[in-house]
Formats: C-alpha cells, sequence, structure tokens
C-alpha cells in the first residue's frame, strides 16, 4: 500500500516538473514548481527527515514560491526561445549522468550511513535531544554559521540590484480577518517550532520561515507599511544574526580554546541563544529577500 | 472502544475523500473561474476537516485532535480568504476587459 503511495508520489514530482519546465505560462510555471515543493516535503516524510520536510514545505515551496511569483509578475512577458540541439544534448548527458551517479551511490549505500551511530553515541553530551539539532548547531555548528553566511551575501545582493518594493493593492474585506487569525497563529507556533527544535523537528530555519509568513501577510494586506524606519530595522535584525552567531563563535573560542566548542554543561543554553537570534534573523531576512530595499538616492 | 473510534475515523476519511475527488472533478468539467472556484473552496474544507477529524479519530487521542484542530482552522481560514481573493482579482479583470 505504502508501495504504491510513494511510486505515485514519485510519478507525480515528475510529472509535474515536466508541466512546470514545458509549459508557456509563468505563473503556471510557480504553481507547478510550489506543487512540487509540497510533493518534495512529503516525500521527505516518507524518507524519515520530518525536520527537512519542516523547511522545504515552509521556504522550499512557500517562500521561494512567493518570491518567484513577484519576481514573475515584474519580467517582461517570455519570448520564445529555441535551444540548439546541442545545447539539449549536452544537457541530457549531464541530467543522465548526475541521476545514475545518485542511484549508483544510494544502491552502493544500501541506506547504511556512517552519521546515526556517531550521533547517537555523543548525543547526550551535545544539550539537545534531536540528533538534527545536535548536528546543526553543536558537532557542525561551523557548517550553520557558513550558511547564516550565505543568506547574508543575499541580504547584500539584493540590496545591489534594489527592486521596487511592493505596491499595495485593495485585497477586500476579508484579510482583516484572515490576518487577525493567522498572524497571531503564525507567532505563537514559531516560537513552539523554536523551542521544539531541541527535543523534536523544529528549529530556527522552519520557525523563521513561520514569521517571515504573518510579516508577508502583514504587509501584502497593507497592514504594515515597509517604512524606512521599519526597514532599517528590518536590517539591524537581519544582521544580527550572523553578529550573535559570529560572536558565540568568538566567545567559545576564548573560553575553550576551540572555534564553536560549548564550555562543559552549558550547550543548551549556547544553542538556544543562537537559535533564538537566528530565527528573528531569518525571518527578517526573508521578509527583506521578498520586499527588496529602498534604493538611498545617489548623492 | 476503541474500534468503534477506528472504524468511525475510517469512515469519515473515506467520506473526506471523496469530497476532494469532487473537487477535483469540478475542476477539472466545470467551465470558468468562479464555478470551479464554488467547488475547490467548499469541498476542499469539507474534505480535509472530515479526513482531519477521521485521522483524530483512528489515533484516539486527543493531543492529535488538538493539532488535527489548529490544521482545520487554518485551511478553512485561509480556503476562504484565498477564494475571495482569486475571485475579486477575477472580477477586476472582468471589469477592465
Amino acid at each position: 500500500m505504502s508501495l504504491a503511495f510513494d511510486i505515485l508520489l514519485a510519478v507525480g514530482i515528475v510529472i509535474i516538473a515536466a508541466t512546470a519546465l514545458t509549459t508557456r505560462d509563468r505563473i503556471t510555471s510557480v504553481a507547478g514548481f510550489v506543487v512540487i515543493g509540497l510533493l518534495v516535503a512529503l516525500s521527505w516524510v516518507r524518507l524519515g527527515a520530518p525536520d527537512v520536510a519542516l523547511a522545504e514545505a515552509a521556504i522550499g515551496a512557500g517562500l521561494t514560491g512567493a518570491l518567484l511569483l513577484r519576481s514573475a509578475g515584474r519580467l517582461k512577458p517570455a519570448t520564445r526561445t529555441t535551444l540548439s540541439p546541442s545545447y539539449r544534448i549536452i544537457a541530457a548527458l549531464i541530467a543522465t549522468g548526475l541521476a545514475g551517479a545518485l542511484v549508483w551511490v544510494v544502491y552502493t549505500l544500501q541506506g547504511n550511513s556512517l552519521y546515526p551511530a556517531l550521533v547517537s553515541e555523543r548525543l547526550l553530551e551535545s544539550g539537545v535531544t534531536n540528533p538534527v539539532t545536535a548536528v546543526l548547531l553543536n558537532f557542525r555548528a561551523f557548517d550553520t554559521l557558513l550558511e547564516i553566511a550565505v543568506l547574508f551575501v543575499a541580504l547584500i545582493l539584493i540590496r545591489i540590484v534594489a527592486p521596487p518594493p511592493p505596491q499595495p493593492v485593495a485585497t477586500g474585506e476579508l484579510m482583516l480577518p484572515f490576518a487577525r487569525i493567522v498572524v497571531p497563529m503564525c507567532a505563537f507556533l514559531a516560537g513552539h517550532l523554536l523551542w521544539q527544535g531541541a527535543s523534536e523537528p523544529g528549529g530556527a530555519f522552519q520557525a523563521g520561515a513561520l514569521l517571515a509568513g504573518a510579516m508577508l501577510v502583514l504587509i501584502l494586506g497593507g497592514f504594515a507599511m515597509p517604512t524606512p524606519r521599519l526597514m532599517y530595522w528590518a536590517n539591524m535584525i537581519a544582521l544580527s544574526g550572523l553578529a550573535v552567531f559570529a560572536l558565540a563563535a568568538l566567545g567559545t573560542e576564548a573560553l575553550t580554546g576551540k572555534l564553536l566548542l560549548y564550555p562543559n554543561g552549558t550547550a543548551k543554553i549556547w544553542i538556544l541563544v543562537i537559535e533564538a537570534a537566528l530565527t528573528l534573523s531569518i525571518a527578517a531576512t526573508l521578509c527583506l529577500l521578498f520586499c527588496g530595499m529602498p534604493r538611498r538616492p545617489l548623492k | 472502544m476503541t474500534d468503534a473510534l477506528y472504524i468511525v475515523g475510517q469512515f469519515l476519511m473515506a467520506f473526506g475523500v471523496s469530497f476532494l475527488l469532487i473537487a477535483a472533478l469540478g475542476i477539472w468539467r466545470l467551465p470558468d473561474v468562479m464555478s470551479r472556484l464554488h467547488v475547490l473552496t467548499k469541498a476542499d474544507t469539507a474534505g480535509l476537516t472530515l479526513i482531519a477529524l477521521g485521522a483524530a479519530c483512528v489515533t484516539g487521542r486527543l493531543d492529535t485532535l488538538l493539532a488535527l484542530g489548529l490544521c482545520i482552522v487554518l485551511v478553512a481560514v485561509s480556503g476562504a480568504t484565498i477564494g475571495h481573493l482569486i475571485g475579486r482579482a477575477h472580477l477586476a479583470k472582468a471589469d477592465v476587459e
């Protein structure tokens, strides 16, 4: 029964991917992309990775979909471009090679990985009981620090490109009651996800994406104007994540002599402070990615 | 007791799935945006609510019911609002043309 479901899921993803790539209409393409994101999230659940599923649904499908929709509206209508056959053949060869390599890797590994045993052996020392959070913010915290730096670079790029902020449009009578229910609920659930990340699936990225979604409801509904003052603070909050993380790295270096090696017994507090700062920072960054930043007048 | 709850849950889920199937059929067969919206917003919310209630019955636990209840509220509220927004956008576009 579940095999039939898995096959249906895999075939569905491929069919929708093909539809999204071949359709002429951009909005339809983006809708296909969002549906693929949700189905991929479902397949992460089937693979036993609910953390990744949450992140894929919130960031991959939700916020990236919103970003693409906004870009689709601003681009000129698509012109018909035909690729030369040689390009098509090269692309097909690369895609087939990549897929073949993936299949080969999965088959040779037989689902065995070294990580679970290594992680569970030292999980007690990490300060949290969710192995994913233990890896992301303790064992491999350096990688996460670099990921946050990537978000920072994305923010700088948006600042350089400086798209105009979204214009508020009339959204009708239902938007206010909708925002009144959904925005507090999102804030509440973001706090829940952040706290839950220590023991169960959840964490800064998922919580930050939810908060960003709530902010977008406020901005698109016309309830929160992206004024320069608000943008200034959003910028500050967005930058604070990387700052707090880098300060924590320097602090642990000073205290224990190793980068991001937390002092004995205090790992949970370090992780919570970093994750709380990251949640706010990720929410602000995602929001700014969507809204863009006002262009300063040239002097 | 648990067995009875399990059977009730299965029935509710089957009923919910049939709602979603009818909604899919409606979107496929109906001619224009408004009638498709009409099918989508109602059958979608009803179908998901029934499936979530059925799932809560099958697990038979109160904490699952709470989480699934939250899902029902979110889907009901966003379904209605999105239906309204799409309808508005469609009318505005029809006025322009």
